[in-house]
C-alpha cells in the first residue's frame, strides 16, 4: 500500500520530450499525434528580435494526474477506472465499455483512446503495468528525463524524496478549485 | 395472436401483404422508397463502422462525443415526450387527451428502439456494457442510472402497451404512471449526463437534468402533430383538432418557458466575462447551428401557434416538422458545444496544434447511421400502425 505521486521540477524542462518518447517505448503507446499519456506543453518565446520576452518561453510537462477524488472514476459506468491499492488511478480493459465519458469528465485532458490492440480508453498508469510490476521504482518519464524534472515517490512515506520535496518547496497542483485532489505537483 | 397467456390483439389480416398492400398514392410509394433508402444507407455505415471501427467516425481525443450521440439523445427526448403525451387520458385521466394515448406510447416505444439501434454503434463493447452494468455497477456514474432507467422504462412502455391494446385501463394506468416516472428519472439523468462534467463549465450545472424534461415535453407535442398529420391525412376530424388546439396552448406556454430559460442560461453564462463559460457561450450563439435551433424549434412554432392560439393544426404540422429539425439541432448543439473548448492543460501548444474552438463533422459513416436509426423508427411505426389498432377503441 502507497500513495504514488509525482512531483514536477518543471522549471528545469528543456522540452527535449525524451520523456514522451520513453513513455511510448516503455508502454507500448500507439504512434500519433493523439495517441498520448504524456505531454510537454510549450509556451513559444514572444516579442520580435530583439525584444525577445525570453520569460514567456516555458514547458509544462503534464499527464494524468493521479486526483485522489478522480471525476473520471466516477463518472465511469462500468468501474473500470479504478484506484489501485498504490493509488494509481488505472483502467480495466476488461470491463471498459468505450463510451468515452472519462475523456469528457477529466478536467486535464489526460485520456485518449487506444484503438488499435485493446480498443478501450487509456492514459497514464505511472508504468504500473511495466516497470512497477517489474519491481522498479522509477516510472519511465523519470528515469530518462536528463535535467531531472520528475520526482516520483510515496506521500505515505515522510522519508520519501517527493514527502521530502513538497515539505521544503512551495508548489502547486492544477485546476485543485475543481475539487479533484490531484497528486501531481508543480514545483515552484 | 396468443402466445401463452399473453394475448396481443393484432388487426385482422396482418401478414407481410397487408405491410406491402399499401394504397400507391404518389406520398405513400415516396415514403416508402425514403424509408428504404434510409435503411440502405443505415447498411452501409453499420458496414463502414464494423470494417473500420471508430475510424469511420469523425470524433477524436478533444471530441469524443459525435452525431451519434446527439441523434440517440435526440431519439430518447422524443420518446420520453411521446411517453408524457401518451399519459395525459390514460394516466392523468385528460378525457381529450385519450384518443392518442395508445399511439403516442407505441411511439415511445419505437423512438427508444431507434435510439438503442444507433447508441449501439457508438459504444465501443456494448456487450461488456451489458454484463458489467450488472457485475460491477458504478452507481456514481449518470450514464449507469441513465441506461439502467431507460432499460427499465421500456419494458414498461411495453407492458402499459399491452394492456392498452386489450382495454385493460386500470393497470395500463399503473404500468403508464410507473413507466413515466421512471422515464423521466431516466431523462433527467441524461441532462445530468452533462450536468456532472465539473471540467465543462458551459454544461456543469442544474440546467440541462431540468432542461431535459422541459424540451421533452416540445419534442413530444411537435411529434403528435406530425403523427396526427399523417394519421389523419391532414384532414382532422373534430375530436383531434379539439386535441391538437388543447396541445398547441401548452405547447404556446412551453416554448415561452424554453426561451425564457434559455435567454437567461445565454445570460449567465456571458455575464461576468468567466474564461471558459462567456466565451464559450458567445462563440454558440454566432454559430448557425444554435440559430437554427432558436429559429426552427421556438421562434417559428411560438409564431404560428400565437397567429391564432393553436385553431390551424395543418399550418402546426408543418410548424411541428420545423420544431422537429430545430430540436434536432438542439441535441446536436448540447453534444457539440460541451465540447467545444479545449480544457487548455497546459497544452499552450498540443503537437504544433495550437489549441482554438474545437472543430467537428460527421464523418458519412456517423450521418448514415443516423439515417438509418429514422428509417427503423419509420419502419416499425409503419409496421406498428399496421399490425395494431392504434385508435381509441374506448371512447
Amino acid at each position: 500500500m502507497a500513495r504514488l505521486a509525482m512531483a514536477l521540477d518543471y522549471k528545469n524542462c528543456i522540452n527535449c520530450k525524451a520523456c514522451e518518447t520513453a513513455c511510448k517505448e516503455e508502454n507500448g503507446i500507439l504512434r500519433g499525434a493523439d495517441k498520448h499519456r504524456i505531454w510537454v506543453g510549450t509556451g513559444e518565446i514572444k516579442g520580435e528580435y530583439p525584444l525577445l520576452d525570453i520569460v514567456s518561453n516555458t514547458f509544462y510537462p503534464s499527464q494524468c494526474q493521479h486526483c485522489d477524488d478522480a471525476p473520471c472514476e466516477d463518472v465511469c459506468p462500468t468501474h473500470a477506472t479504478y484506484t489501485d491499492d498504490n493509488g494509481v488511478v488505472r483502467v480495466d480493459v476488461e470491463k471498459c465499455i468505450l463510451c468515452t465519458y472519462c475523456i469528457n469528465a477529466c478536467p486535464y485532458d489526460a485520456r485518449y483512446v487506444e484503438d488499435v490492440v485493446t480498443n478501450t480508453v487509456d492514459k497514464c498508469n505511472f508504468c504500473s503495468d511495466t516497470r512497477l510490476e517489474r519491481g522498479e521504482t522509477t516510472t519511465a518519464c523519470q528515469n530518462t528525463c536528463p535535467t531531472k524534472v520528475r520526482i516520483f515517490g510515496d506521500l505515505d512515506d515522510p522519508n520519501s524524496e517527493i514527502s521530502e520535496v513538497l515539505r521544503t518547496r512551495e508548489h502547486f497542483s492544477l485546476k485543485s478549485h475543481l475539487g479533484t485532489n490531484p497528486k501531481l505537483f508543480y514545483l515552484t | 395472436m396468443k402466445i401463452g397467456f399473453i394475448n396481443i390483439p393484432l388487426k385482422e389480416g396482418f401478414s407481410i401483404k397487408s405491410i406491402l398492400g399499401f394504397e400507391k398514392t404518389f406520398v405513400n410509394l415516396l415514403l416508402a422508397s425514403a424509408i428504404l433508402g434510409l435503411l440502405a444507407v443505415f447498411a452501409v455505415g453499420i458496414y463502414s463502422f464494423l470494417v473500420h471501427g471508430h475510424h469511420a467516425y469523425n470524433v477524436t481525443r478533444e471530441h469524443p462525443w459525435g452525431l451519434l450521440l446527439a441523434v440517440y439523445i435526440f431519439f430518447v427526448v422524443s420518446s420520453t415526450g411521446l411517453c408524457i403525451i401518451g399519459s395525459l387520458g390514460d394516466v392523468f385521466g385528460f378525457k381529450d387527451y385519450m384518443m392518442i394515448s395508445k399511439r403516442a406510447i407505441f411511439g415511445s416505444i419505437v423512438t427508444i428502439l431507434a435510439g438503442f439501434a444507433v447508441i449501439i454503434f457508438e459504444i465501443g463493447h456494448p456487450v461488456t456494457m451489458l454484463i458489467y452494468n450488472v457485475l460491477s455497477p458504478g452507481l456514481l456514474s449518470a450514464i449507469w442510472w441513465m441506461g439502467t432507467l431507460y432499460g427499465l422504462y421500456l419494458t414498461f412502455m411495453i407492458i402499459e402497451f399491452y394492456f392498452l391494446l386489450n382495454n385493460d385501463m386500470k393497470k395500463a394506468k399503473i404500468f403508464g404512471l410507473t413507466g413515466l416516472l421512471v422515464g423521466l428519472a431516466a431523462h433527467s439523468n441524461l441532462g445530468s449526463v452533462f450536468g456532472f462534467l465539473n471540467a465543462r463549465g458551459i454544461s456543469q450545472g442544474v440546467f440541462y437534468p431540468t432542461y431535459f424534461i422541459l424540451t421533452a415535453f416540445i419534442t413530444g407535442i411537435f411529434l403528435a402533430f406530425i403523427i396526427y398529420g399523417f394519421r389523419y391525412k391532414l384532414d382532422f376530424p373534430d375530436n383531434a383538432k379539439k386535441l391538437l388546439q388543447g396541445l398547441a396552448k401548452i405547447q404556446g406556454l412551453l416554448i415561452s418557458i424554453l426561451i425564457f430559460f434559455v435567454t437567461w442560461k445565454m445570460l449567465t453564462d456571458i455575464y461576468g466575462g468567466v474564461p471558459g463559460k462567456a466565451d464559450t457561450a458567445l462563440h454558440i450563439l454566432n454559430s448557425t447551428t444554435f440559430q437554427l435551433e432558436v429559429v426552427l424549434a421556438m421562434i417559428i412554432p411560438l409564431l404560428v401557434i400565437l397567429k391564432d392560439f393553436g385553431r390551424s393544426p395543418v399550418l402546426l404540422f408543418w410548424a411541428s416538422m420545423s420544431g422537429m429539425v430545430g430540436i434536432f439541432f438542439m441535441r446536436y448543439n448540447l453534444v457539440h458545444d460541451t465540447q467545444l473548448k479545449p480544457l487548455m492543460m497546459l497544452k499552450k501548444t498540443e503537437y504544433q496544434l495550437p489549441p482554438t474552438w474545437i472543430d467537428y463533422f460527421p464523418s458519412q459513416a456517423e450521418i448514415f447511421i443516423s439515417l438509418g436509426g429514422l428509417g427503423l423508427c419509420l419502419l416499425m411505426y409503419y409496421i406498428g400502425t399496421k399490425a395494431f389498432n392504434l385508435d381509441d377503441e374506448t371512447h
